[in-house]
């Protein structure tokens, strides 16, 4: 083969490979534009709200709007026709709460950079009110299809960072640019009550002060501005202060704050915020608000909980039992018994974060739930779980639809199948909450989005590759720490370094163990002159990392990492 | 089957107590330890809705209440820990050499099982210190043993007044001079911190004073003072509002630091630890400064040499209100073998020792009209002792607030957690807790150099 003709081959080749990517694009728009925007969903059960369906109905879209919803309605000429016999349609789903099209921004220790940590420049402080996600939003970052694959068709997204990271706004998981997306704009000033590394404010007590101090002074500064709007002649200039303005239309009760509020005392914390400050609250992230629900219903908040479940041990399996009985002896022992009880206590609590929204619903309680933790991979299995742990299958729909557009207020275009609505749609083989349920059609603002196959599961039990070179960043209250780890040999035979930034040291690893996709090593770091044994114990997904490191008495802190490609 | 899950659901949710409850109790028959007004044998105590209602003998229980056989036992007031850190899910905010405007109130935790390790020591108040990182540290709060709730709300004191912790020595200097390279470095730099901050604090009082004299006047054009919470703290404290505690060791700082306050006119003021306050003591009465110790603890930093076992005794004897305090989740359970120790080291009476882990830490917190002994309409606090309270064989039976009996030897579960951590690694050997030991340095620890 000569020269010229491999070079036509490769291009051929390549035309071919496009053009195959192209037609074969799981779930993604066509680029160009389609054919029609019109499409008709016939013979399928339309749940158009909880509790009400068609059956056998049809729905009819059009330029990105419902026309059209029930039985015996004629199709348009031209429309795309979806044969939906057996096939469920449900508004598309709303998230409370969530990072959802906002790429993280990588951790960079300023701290360092900052002379006096009692007094840190606003934007390494965390405090970043003046901020818009608009701003932030990549209609390309892979959490956008992540959400849309499970059905949810619209977020509303906040920016990453600390106490005061910025605006959220509501936006829809479809448009090829920033402005596409964003159907709300600055709808809530977010909030949290995260302390920054190694400068003030650090902890929480420092965070709450600071709330209150910049709440108090943004009053103070619109006051005043009122007055000075009013005749300004003879008074003094007030001072623009793109923070305390943020503040304001808070302060008028024009803009809600959305505060990330996960256990008990966070949530009793932000609710004093509130009663002291007066400002609209919407507690978002909630995991654990079962024993203080009337706390929460009588203070007015609107309530996002949290898809982000605790993990329940699956129960040894009948052949284990067995086992079991050749080794009763030992279960007598008191250390055993004692095993077991904290197990039971341990579990009992995992319960009460399943049961949550099935009492709470009980209890009258109107809530949505929001995904800033939780990982789009389990999402479908927890809601299956709040199912299976007494919340209704309509109760489940309401918190992902009906609810969470009251509550964000976008009831009037979203959250029901009913004429004139935005066209989002899930449409799935089986009734969603099935366990065996598969996506086909998403719709959002009335671009459909077909799903063939799942992404492939993971198989259980093939341990992860680990070796090469990965990044990793940690934060903990004295600051960030980045630097390389390294794993070297194979399954059973690993050995490894890891490197700080911060410190300039490099530690070998230890007890390096790969099961499934958990990775865990440990290494010794000499701190004030102790040893000190850190484990860490991450979970890899394919070049990524998450999860925690310990340091003894010190404390677990996040860790998170990426593999560093190999050239 | 619906309401049947609802039911069932409900039952499992109910188990938290949430609002703060009063209980109705009698105590037959005790040697009760008043503190304030000598021991009574053979008497009865009887709390109605919270309050000591009646002391005396052969009282009878209300309709109901509860009746608890003391014959043989000790009846004292419950303990109350002038210095404590237990509770907390943050204790310093180090970052700053001043943080008056933070609060550990924003931070109390009420399931922390440390609160029910103290009950079990009989203590059923304990003061929710700022740790010692800075100059000026936070607000504190005084908390009530009320365990069993999630409701941060339940523990506080509301009657409680407000107080501050500052700190001297070698703790702020190493943290912000050694730490972060600022002021203070030095102890003339702790210094200087406090006089520049209540100069700074006295200013903005003037500007707001000025504002409002002016603002309603007629063709007004001023501004106010920019709103500032640090300020507004620091203006508390030279009103009067607030009660400071300052970790304190050297007699030569403790000096200083008086002088300071009358330069300002402030008043209220406890010194803690206050290892060297023995070589002051006639000072520390005139002023009217009170002083919270340990029993016998020194030599940890070398501030803390020069220490003495005889330091309360000493302290009392010059008139100064002297308490022992814990300033540890262990040591909080064994405050009565601490203040015992002012026997063995300086001789002191019963009464008198007894008096520094009761009346005298209540005076200190400003408390002493609601709590710290046992008379007739003070708060149901009570402390029952198998022994007297000062015996090395004494055992804690049963801890009372607000006549609800909050701990009962007799029927002491061995998992008192309020939550389990769902994340948690099942490992009965696990011996540390964390909650132990000296956390006065918490979350300073990353700033602390040298």
């Amino acid at each position: 083969m000569t020269g010229l003709k491999l070079v036509f081959m490769r291009r051929a080749l390549l035309i071919l490979f496009l053009g195959l990517s192209y037609l074969t694009s799981d779930g993604q728009s066509n680029e160009m534009a389609p054919v029609t925007r019109t499409y008709a969903i016939k013979n399928a059960r339309i749940i158009q709200a909880p509790g009400r369906v068609i059956d056998e109905g049809v729905l009819i879209i059009k330029n990105g709007i419902i026309t059209a919803v029930g039985k015996n309605i004629d199709i348009p000429a031209g429309a795309r026709i979806i044969q939906a016999d057996s096939l469920y349609v449900y508004a598309g789903f709303i998230d409370g709460l969530s990072h959802t099209g906002v790429p993280k921004p990588r951790e960079e220790d300023l701290s360092k950079k900052v002379k006096d940590p009692g007094n840190p420049p606003n934007d390494i402080a965390g405090i970043e009110p003046q901020k818009d996600v608009r701003n932030m939003l990549d209609p390309s970052d892979k959490s956008v299809d992540e959400m849309r694959r499970l059905g949810f068709a619209v977020s509303h997204a906040v920016p990453h960072g600390r106490m005061l990271p910025g605006q959220g706004a509501i936006i829809l998981h479809a448009g090829e640019t920033p402005d596409a997306m964003v159907y709300k704009q600055q709808v809530s000033l977010f909030s949290q009550l995260s302390g920054a590394p190694g400068i003030y404010p650090n902890t929480v007590i420092g965070v709450m002060a600071k709330y209150r101090g910049l709440y108090r002074q943004a009053e103070q500064a619109k006051a005043y501005n009122a007055r000075y709007i009013q005749s300004a002649a003879g008074m003094e200039r007030p001072v623009s202060d793109r923070i305390l303005e943020a503040f304001y239309p808070v302060i008028d009760k024009q803009l809600p704050v959305v505060f990330k509020a996960e256990d008990v005392l966070s949530i009793q914390r932000v609710l004093d915020l509130k009663s002291q400050l007066g400002f609209n609250l919407i507690l978002a992230d909630v995991k654990q608000g079962w024993d203080i629900s009337e706390k929460i219903k009588n203070s007015g908040a609107k309530l996002f909980l949290s898809l982000d479940l605790p993990e329940m041990e699956e129960k040894k399996s009948e052949t284990d039992t067995t086992r079991a009985e050749d080794k009763k002896e030992e279960v007598r022992s008191d250390s055993d018994l004692e095993k077991q009880r904290l197990q039971a206590r341990k579990d009992a609590m995992i319960k009460k974060y399943y049961q949550q929204p099935a009492l709470l619903h009980s209890q009258g309680m109107i809530f949505g739930f929001s995904t800033l933790e939780a990982k789009s991979k389990d999402i479908r299995a927890n809601l299956s779980k709040l199912v299976e742990n007494g919340l209704s299958e309509d109760a489940a729909l309401a918190a992902l639809t009906t609810s969470p557009a009251q509550l964000l207020g976008l009831s009037a275009t979203m959250g029901t199948l009913d004429n004139g609505k935005i066209a989002n749609l899930v449409i799935t083989d089986k009734s969603y909450f099935d366990k065996e349920s598969k996506v086909k059609y998403v719709f959002v603002d009335g671009k459909m989005f077909e799903y063939k196959d799942e992404p492939k599961p993971k198989k259980n039990g093939d341990a992860v590759k680990v070796a090469g070179k990965w990044t990793y960043n940690t934060e903990t209250p004295q600051g960030v720490h980045t630097g390389d780890i390294i794993i070297n040999g194979e399954e059973d035979d690993y050995s490894g370094t890891i490197s700080s930034t911060v410190s300039g040291d490099t530690n070998d690893l230890s007890d390096i163990s790969v099961d499934g996709d958990q990775l865990s090593f440990s290494f010794t770091v000499v701190i004030d002159g102790n040893a000190v044994l850190i484990d860490v114990l991450v979970t890899v997904d394919e070049d990524t990392f998450e999860g925690t490191m310990t340091a003894g008495d010190y404390g677990s802190y996040p860790i998170e990492g990426e593999r560093t490609p190999e050239k | 089957m619906k309401k049947y899950t609802t039911i069932v659901l409900l039952l499992l949710f109910s188990l938290v107590a949430q609002a703060q409850q009063k209980g109705t109790v009698l105590i037959k028959n005790g040697t009760v330890l008043t503190i304030t007004n000598g021991t009574l044998e053979a008497t009865d105590v009887l709390i109605k809705d919270g309050i000591i209602s009646k002391i005396g003998k052969g009282l009878n229980a209300p309709k109901g209440a509860r009746t608890i056989d003391a014959t043989g036992m000790y009846v004292m007031p419950g303990i109350i820990d002038a210095h404590s850190h237990i509770a907390l899910d943050a204790v310093n905010e180090a970052t700053s050499p001043v943080t008056a405007e933070v609060w550990t109130g924003d931070a109390i935790n009420p399931m922390d099982v440390s609160i029910y390790r103290a009950l079990a020591g009989g203590v059923t108040i304990s003061h929710a210190l700022h740790g010692s990182a800075n100059a000026i540290g936070g607000e504190s709060e005084t908390i009530k043993h009320r365990y069993g709730t999630v409701d941060p709300d339940v523990l506080r004191m509301k009657e409680a007044p407000r107080t501050i912790k500052f700190a001297l020595g070698e703790n702020p200097t190493r943290v912000h001079g050694g730490g972060s390279g600022i002021v203070p470095r030095t102890r003339m730099g702790v210094e200087a911190v406090f006089r520049s901050s209540f100069s700074e604090a006295r200013e903005y009082m003037k500007k707001w004073d000025d504002y409002n004299v002016n603002k309603n006047k007629k063709g007004f054009k001023g501004t106010a003072p920019q709103y500032d919470l640090r300020l507004e703290t620091l203006a508390d404290i030279l009103r009067g509002e607030i009660i400071v505690h300052c970790h304190s060791y050297r007699a030569d700082e403790i000096y200083m630091l008086m002088q300071v306050f009358k330069d300002f006119g402030i008043k209220k003021l406890v010194f803690q630890h206050v290892n060297e306050g023995f070589k002051v003591a006639p000072e520390l009465a005139e002023f009217g400064a009170m002083a919270s110790v340990f029993s016998d603890w020194w030599a940890y930093k070398f501030e803390v040499y020069y220490s003495t076992a005889y330091n309360a005794t000493i302290l009392h004897k010059n008139g100064v209100v002297t308490s022992i305090n814990s300033d540890s989740g262990e040591l909080i359970r064994h405050l009565y073998h601490e203040a015992a120790k002012t026997q063995k080291y300086g001789g002191l009476s019963d009464n008198d020792a007894l008096s520094m882990i009761t009346i005298n830490p209540a005076k200190q917190l400003g408390i002493e009209s609601r709590v710290g002994s046992i008379e007739e309409g003070k708060d149901g606090d009570i402390a029952i002792f198998k022994n007297h309270p000062l015996s090395i064989y004494t055992i804690p039976m049963m801890t009372i607030v607000d006549g609800v009996v909050e701990f009962d030897r007799e029927n002491d579960a061995d998992d008192m957690r309020i939550y389990a951590d769902p994340k948690e690694t099942i490992d009965v050997t696990l011996h540390e807790t964390g909650h132990a030991g000296d956390r006065c340095m918490q979350d300073a620890e990353f700033l602390f150099h040298e």
